[in-house]
């Protein structure tokens, strides 16, 4: 007996053991150990494209985030979802806006996401090294795009371009200077249209035009029209795009990347357990229009009315819903579940391009340019060409072009920013519409989210709020 | 122990001492001292006296309990008294010594009653209570099961100081939050290690599996140098549950059973239907003028409303006119009173217990059955117990236990939103019915006649309730073996093997006939099934080595335990539901699945050494050391030692011998102890994906993703608490037990899911950083055996008072915000979540005040006034101010029993000090002022409207326009509720049935009764449920509607065989 026990204990004791306690994760991936063949660093790459899609950007919010303060759309109930469309519709903002919080977040997700890529990347072995140095510019580009999205909406914002390994680091970091951020965005732009292919191997991937057409935004949006001029042309005269005969054509789901389209955030309907849709299409619906519809970022009336009666745009764009109360029929109806929208949502497309050319040749005093660009875009719509013959004349006819055929992309505050205009266009139009709303400079940028002075109260309010 | 051979031999050796002492001049007289059952007691105290009181001789006798004196004058009469503890000082009185012959003494000594005597349970052994020299607790069974509920935490609540049990949530089976001095931790597991016959359960376990009627006794150990034994998993206390044995020889039979019904015992109270209407007009009427007064008019008609650009909810609401006529005989429903019941519930407990020479064994059969206060809501239990113990031979004995039990629960996910029934019942407008005119559902009807003007669009909580299915089952089952041999004498090996095995299925089905928030039916059906299985397994060596010399006592263990949890869990989701046929995942057609896997293993080397000197000096010494696969790769051992001493001070010569302190001990311990409640990966960045969020298609091609999740830290370790404990222990008339503990614990290494800046890319990270203290004080007193005339009692009380403070958080960080509304914040230097908020003074009911008064941005009139609380001329957070804690100042109980003849009475009360919860759904619907859900009485009675109700003091009811300054101030006083309460927790009285009839029929005990749970509460609060707090230590006290606590009344009665 005394010798079974001892037997016992000691095979207990000894062969149950301590290295037992290093448990690798079973239904985890392990970062220290990621990221070290093309197989894992695509897996990455995927993630941080699917990162685009979350309701914190192109999912739901950056199309409201950039339209819904400007007179080309409105909130239907204000009060709704906390009020996190409406204040912003109403010019009542408040730091802790839901949205807002959501947008930063998931901002900075995706940024590190792209971080973690470019960092590694190096190491990693590729069967073909065009793919690698596509994968870096689509990275680079991901990155200049939600960076330039930040600056625009909120300001100055801490700028983070390494892998985090000591979350500590960031704890009195700040808010870095916008023009510093605007130098990294067009650095990574500059060098992802370097890195990228002209074509891509597969829909929505980042392509040269892209990266080339964003920086020519950036440019345009500081005021260095020469630049833009570059860029824009070389997408244009680079013969990958044009813009599609019809205007219904454009946004058809069965018509997605077309060639008009640059770079959009791809959505599908029933994949997967419908889990690559967006709930984009039902909460931008009008109430009782469909099962649980929002009425969120819904086009003005206003808006609806500015277009001529033979636009070929004028439903196709924006249609009205039996009760009469306009749409935005840029988002497609899905076929099965209201929730698992399957548009695109088209970040950069060759509209754009002409109309950003159109009003830098005019910024530029080369007039007649801008009047063809121009044009070509009213010719698509079915409309005749531009009486503007001014610059001053012509500024505006682009202005209202932009308004019609970028509708529901969510372009219009951040036009009305780059172009000065935001306070004096929209006091015109509360006044006219008889709301009590004064917008002042404090609007033209959104509060930082209050989660993060709270996390760090290195990081300062923007002032007014 | 038995008589041995040496002790006859010392008995034959003192004869012949005294054969010798005759030819002495005094006598040799010769004793010895045995317990009732002949034991042989050592060091027995022999104090001799004259019949006057003198002393003549105090002796002790030797290990073999025989003492012997020769100081006797023969002729004389002396008195004996022989005390030892653990028994009853005994009395030998009018002793006459006799010429010539001395005397041979046998004194049988009787086992005490005191507290005092009672074996206490410490973690891998036992002590008497006398020389416990740590904080700990015990109940016994028979006090906890005055309270009737599924599990035993919901009986602990009130029975021991320094033991808080919130019920933030009345649904069956839900476990309560068990706090152990305070809250010590702010982001780790918060969950006391809960040990069953010596088998540590995972933490966080559900406490349904351990059938009440099986619990003997319960020790809580609530100092880490109590708990350091524990190691790792300690530092939130531990709950030590002894399961009953056989108790005699004989085949007993015990069957409890009881039955009764639960009543909603809360003050919640909703306006009517005709208030409801005045009060949706007057928030839809404001809201449409105040957006711009000057154009607009409360007498502008829906079409005017609508040119002038009015939004949904600034139209009058379609079907309201026949209310507002106050026609009678309209629709009125009162939908609390629909989703709620008075429901039942019903115990039936059977114990079999026997014991033959070698062999005990105890096993029971339970049945539990409790609906819930909401319809379609309950939880029924069949449970088994199977215990056996055995010696096998005078040196090995085995044991063997079993605890399988089955659950079956219909549950619903109380989280305060649309979609459950106490979320849902606050925004139905008494205007719709639940039921049609033909017996069947009404569905949708609300949302339907809500849509035009944007009201409250919510499914009929009748109709969800009882069309959506969610059931969960639970199969579990706990046991061990164990094995004890007698190595040589004094020292046994103990060997135990345990087993949890726990396997649960989660069934859930929304059909597409019933809406919900916003979606009329049909709807698409969803379906889910979530199965779930984990296994753990435990083995433990332990020596023990007990060994009485002299005056000293030892008692030295040392062991090893080896512990591995395997979980397992695949959840699946059906959509594209054809039809509702099949009323689960199967009749899905689309699947997604999430797949969940992990293992921990702790491996644990344990040490304790107990001395005892001379019965009153006392030491001990713990050391544990503990690693885990849950911590880094930098950290995977922690050490966990303790120190504590005792000194049972009555028990001095110079402590005078008088009746008023009977017993005295003062002790101290330190020690520490860790918390590892993380997750089993905490340390390591995982990287997760292959779902939506990190998928992406490319075209129509779907690219599996894959990104981090959480930050690395491979010096993740135990989050450690420190602790000093300070006891004073004293017995007044032999009947009174007063206890006064001074305690002081800090956490370090603070395991806190910090808040980082987002710019990270992360929004938390888990890390060992800050500190956190908790001191306090605990009193208890308890008296038994109180006597008046033939009236029998014993009471006990306690309170204890906690106070908590911050002392450091990330380096860089002075404050976590947390809440929903930003409102709770853990700061440095302050105690763990307090409210902040603005305080409101009153309602602007002028263009004057409005104009003169400081005001928060967007303050229309009728909405709050705000104190400027630095007095700077602006209304900002700066102007936030403390508004209390959920944290109590100081919580008590108070329990009784009295006895006359037959019948029996005995009751408990609980109540908690200085604490106040924050209801986010006051702030957000019920006293709001937003004219989307139904207002509360107090709300109504209270608001302001210039002419219906010109005094009110809460904002204007308005709804299109609802301003910033109304959102701002749902952090604000005003939602900042006392919910300070005293509770007549349970009553119980019974009549105990006695006759020789029952004698014939082989009844022993038949005892009825009726008892009633919560019978009383006294409270300010006019919420569902005082409670309510979240699972997060850093929202504590944040309400959403919690569902309430029932009042219960039962019979029930209890019969042995």
């Amino acid at each position: 007996m005394k010798k079974f026990i001892f037997y016992l204990f000691t095979v207990l004791l000894l062969g149950s053991c301590t290295e037992q306690l290093n448990q690798i994760p079973l239904t985890n991936k392990e970062l220290s150990i990621f990221l070290r063949t093309e197989i894992e660093v695509e897996e990455y790459v995927n993630a941080t494209y699917a990162a685009l899609q979350a309701n914190g950007l192109y999912g739901l919010y950056l199309p409201a985030m950039g339209e819904i303060p400007s007179d080309n759309s409105f909130d239907e109930v204000p009060a709704n979802d906390g009020a996190i469309y409406g204040d912003l519709d109403e010019f009542k903002t408040i730091p802790a806006n839901g949205m807002l919080d959501d947008n930063w977040r998931v901002s900075y997700v995706a940024i590190q996401r792209c971080n973690v890529v470019l960092d590694r990347i190096e190491q990693a072995n590729f069967k073909v090294a065009v793919t690698k140095n596509a994968r870096i510019g689509e990275m680079k580009f991901i990155r200049a795009l939600l960076y330039f999205n930040l600056v625009r909406f909120y300001g100055d914002v801490p700028l983070v371009v390494k892998e985090t390994t000591d979350p500590n680091v960031f704890f009195g970091q700040g808010r870095t200077a916008a023009n510093e951020v605007y130098a990294q965005v067009i650095k990574d732009l500059t060098e992802a249209a370097a890195a990228l292919p002209v074509t891509n191997t597969q829909a929505g991937r980042v392509v040269k035009t892209a990266a080339q057409a964003l920086l020519g935004k950036v440019y345009l949006t500081q005021k260095d029209y020469a630049k833009a001029k570059t860029e824009l042309g070389a997408v244009i005269s680079s013969n990958a795009h044009l813009l599609l005969p019809n205007a219904t054509d454009v946004f058809a789901l069965t018509n997605e990347n077309n060639k008009e389209i640059i770079f959009a955030v791809q959505f599908g309907s029933g994949i997967n357990s419908n889990t690559e849709g967006s709930i984009m299409y039902q909460q931008f619906a009008p109430s009782n229009t469909v099962s649980g519809a929002k009425g969120h970022n819904l086009p003005t009336k206003e808006l609806y009315a500015k277009y001529a009666a033979t636009d070929a745009r004028r439903g196709a764009y924006v249609d009205l819903a039996p009760s009469g109360a306009p749409f935005n029929n840029k988002l497609k109806r899905p076929t099965t579940v209201i929730t698992d929208g399957g548009s695109d949502i088209v970040v950069l497309r060759y509209a754009d391009v002409l109309l950003m050319q159109a009003e830098t040749e005019n910024e530029l005093g080369n007039t007649a340019v801008a009047q063809t660009l121009l044009n070509q875009v009213r010719t698509r719509a079915k409309l005749p060409n531009t009486t503007a013959t001014t610059q001053a004349q012509l500024r505006a006819a682009i202005d209202l072009e932009r308004r019609l055929e970028l509708a529901g992309e969510g372009h219009r505050w951040l036009d009305l920013l780059r172009t000065g205009q935001a306070i004096s266009v929209m006091n015109d139009w509360f006044k006219a519409q008889n709301i009590p709303i004064t917008v002042t400079t404090k609007h033209l940028l959104f509060p930082i989210p209050q989660k993060q002075i709270d996390t760090d109260p290195a990081i300062k309010q923007n002032t007014g709020y | 122990m038995k008589p041995t051979k040496l002790s006859k031999w010392c008995l034959l050796l003192g004869s012949l001492l005294w054969m010798y002492q005759v030819q002495a001049q005094n006598p040799a007289i010769t004793g010895t001292v045995t317990s009732e059952s002949g034991e042989i007691l050592p060091f027995v105290t022999v104090l001799i006296q004259t019949p006057d009181g003198k002393t003549v001789q105090g002796l002790t006798s030797n290990e073999q309990g025989i003492f012997s004196t020769n100081v006797l004058k023969v002729g004389n009469t002396y008195n004996f008294a022989f005390s030892y503890i653990g028994f009853e000082t005994g009395y030998l009185k009018n002793y006459v010594v006799k010429e010539g012959v001395g005397g041979s003494l046998l004194f049988r000594l009787k086992p005490s009653v005191s507290n005092l005597e009672q074996v206490v349970v410490i973690g891998y052994g036992s002590q008497q209570k006398r020389f416990v020299t740590g904080s700990v607790s015990k109940i016994g069974g028979e006090k906890l099961s005055t309270y009737s509920s599924s599990s035993f935490a919901q009986q602990l609540a009130g029975k021991a100081a320094g033991i808080v049990v919130n019920e933030a949530s009345g649904q069956p089976g839900t476990n309560p939050q068990i706090q152990i001095r305070g809250i010590g931790t702010l982001t780790a597991g918060r969950n006391p290690l809960v040990v069953v016959d010596g088998f540590p359960l995972t933490e966080g376990t559900s406490f349904n599996y351990i059938n009440p009627n099986d619990i003997e006794n319960i020790e809580v150990l609530k100092d880490p140098a109590s708990a350091a034994i524990y190691g790792s998993r300690a530092a939130n206390g531990v709950i030590l549950i002894s399961t009953k044995k056989s108790r005699s020889e004989k085949v007993h039979v015990a069957l409890d059973m009881y039955t009764g019904i639960q009543q909603k015992a809360d003050k919640v109270e909703y306006v009517d239907a005709y208030d409801a209407a005045t009060f949706f007009s007057e928030a839809r009427d404001w809201g449409y003028v105040s957006k711009n007064p000057a154009n607009r008019s409360v007498n502008d008609n829906r079409a005017t409303r609508i040119s002038k650009g009015a939004s949904l909810r600034e139209l009058p609401l379609n079907y309201l006119d026949p209310y507002l006529q106050k026609q009678p005989g309209l629709t009125n429903t009162n939908w609390i009173d629909e989703i709620f019941r008075t429901a039942p519930m019903s115990n039936y407990n059977i114990a079999i217990s026997g014991s033959t020479a070698k062999t005990s064994y105890y096993t029971s059969f339970n049945h539990f059955n409790q609906e819930g206060l909401i319809i379609n809501n309950g939880l029924k239990r069949y449970s088994a117990t199977f215990k056996i113990d055995s010696d096998i031979s005078d040196k090995v004995s085995f044991g063997l236990s079993l605890n399988p039990s089955y659950t079956d629960q219909r549950f619903f996910n109380f989280n305060g939103g649309f979609d459950e029934p106490i979320g849902a019942v606050k925004a139905m407008y008494p205007f719709f019915k639940p039921y049609n005119d033909d017996g069947s559902y009404a569905i949708s009807q609300q949302i339907i006649a809500n849509g035009p003007e944007d009201g409250a669009l919510v499914e009929n909580p009748v109709a969800s309730i009882n069309l959506i299915k969610n059931n969960r089952t639970f199969f579990r089952m706990f046991g061990n073996t164990n094995f004890t041999y007698e190595i040589v004498k004094n020292l046994k090996y103990k060997l135990m093997i345990g087993g949890d095995f726990a396997q649960s299925t989660f069934d859930f089905y929304n059909p597409s006939f019933v809406g919900a928030y916003r979606i009329p039916a049909p709807k698409p059906a969803t379906a889910s099934e979530t199965n779930a299985t984990s296994n753990n397994y435990l083995i433990e060596h332990t020596l023990n080595f007990i060994k009485k010399w002299r005056l000293h006592d030892f008692n030295v263990l040392a062991g090893y335990s080896f512990q591995k949890e395997n979980g397992l869990s695949t959840a699946i989701n059906g959509t594209n539901i054809a039809d509702d046929n099949i009323a689960n995942v199967a009749g899905a057609s689309a699947f997604s699945a999430i797949p969940e896997r992990d293992r921990w293993v702790q491996v644990s080397y344990l040490s304790r050494l107990q001395y005892i000197f001379n019965q009153r000096y006392i030491a001990s010494a713990t050391y544990r050391t503990d690693g885990s696969s849950r911590f880094g790769a930098n950290n995977k051992w922690g050490r966990f030692p303790s120190i504590t001493a005792g000194w049972i001070f009555s028990q001095e010569k110079f402590f005078p011998k008088q009746n008023l302190v009977t017993f005295g001990k003062l002790r101290a311990t330190w020690g520490k102890s860790g918390n590892n409640q993380i997750g089993s990966y905490g340390s390591l960045a995982l990287i997760s994906g292959g779902n939506g969020a990190n998928n992406y298609l490319f075209g129509s091609t779907l690219a599996p993703g894959f990104s981090a999740s959480t930050t690395p830290n491979p010096n993740l370790s135990w989050e450690t608490n420190t602790s000093y404990n300070f006891g004073l222990d004293l017995q007044l008339l032999n009947k009174i037990d007063f206890t006064a503990e001074y305690y002081n614990a800090t956490t370090t290494d603070l395991l806190l899911n910090v808040p980082i800046p987002e710019q990270s890319g992360f929004s938390s990270s888990l890390q060992n950083i800050g500190q956190m203290r908790n001191t306090g004080v605990e009193l208890s007193v308890a008296a038994g055996n109180l006597r008046l005339g033939k009236i029998k009692g014993a009471v006990n009380g306690n309170i204890s008072f906690n106070n908590n403070k911050v002392l450091a958080l990330a380096p860089g960080q002075t404050q976590i915000v947390s809440g929903a509304q930003s409102n709770i914040i853990t700061k440095v230097g302050e105690p763990v979540a307090v409210f902040y908020g603005y305080q409101v003074t009153g309602v602007f009911k002028t263009q004057e005040e409005l104009n003169s008064l400081p005001k928060l941005p967007g303050t229309l009139l009728g909405d709050y006034i705000v104190k400027d609380e630095n007095g700077d001329g602006a209304i900002d957070q700066k102007d936030w101010i403390p508004m209390g804690k959920y944290l109590p100042k100081f919580t008590y109980g108070f329990n009784g029993s009295l006895e006359y003849k037959n019948v029996q009475f005995s009751f408990s009360i609980v109540g908690v000090e200085g604490r106040k919860i924050f209801e986010n759904n006051s702030a957000l619907f019920e006293e709001s002022g937003e004219g989307f859900s139904v207002p509360n009485k107090y709300y109504f009675a209270n608001r302001y409207h210039p002419v219906n109700n010109p005094d009110g003091f809460l904002a204007q009811p308005n709804l299109g326009n609802f301003s910033a300054n109304r959102r701002a101030t749902r952090a604000s006083n005003l939602f900042i509720y006392d919910t300070d309460f005293i509770r007549l927790r349970d009553a119980q009285l019974a009549y105990n049935i006695s006759g020789s009839w029952l004698k014939r029929l082989g009844i022993s005990v038949a005892k009825v009764y009726v008892s009633g749970n919560n019978l009383l509460t006294i409270t300010k609060f006019r919420g569902y449920n005082p409670e309510a707090t979240t699972n997060s230590v850093l929202t504590s006290g944040q309400s959403t509607s919690n569902y309430p606590v029932a009042r219960t009344y039962l019979v029930g009665c209890n019969i042995q065989f």
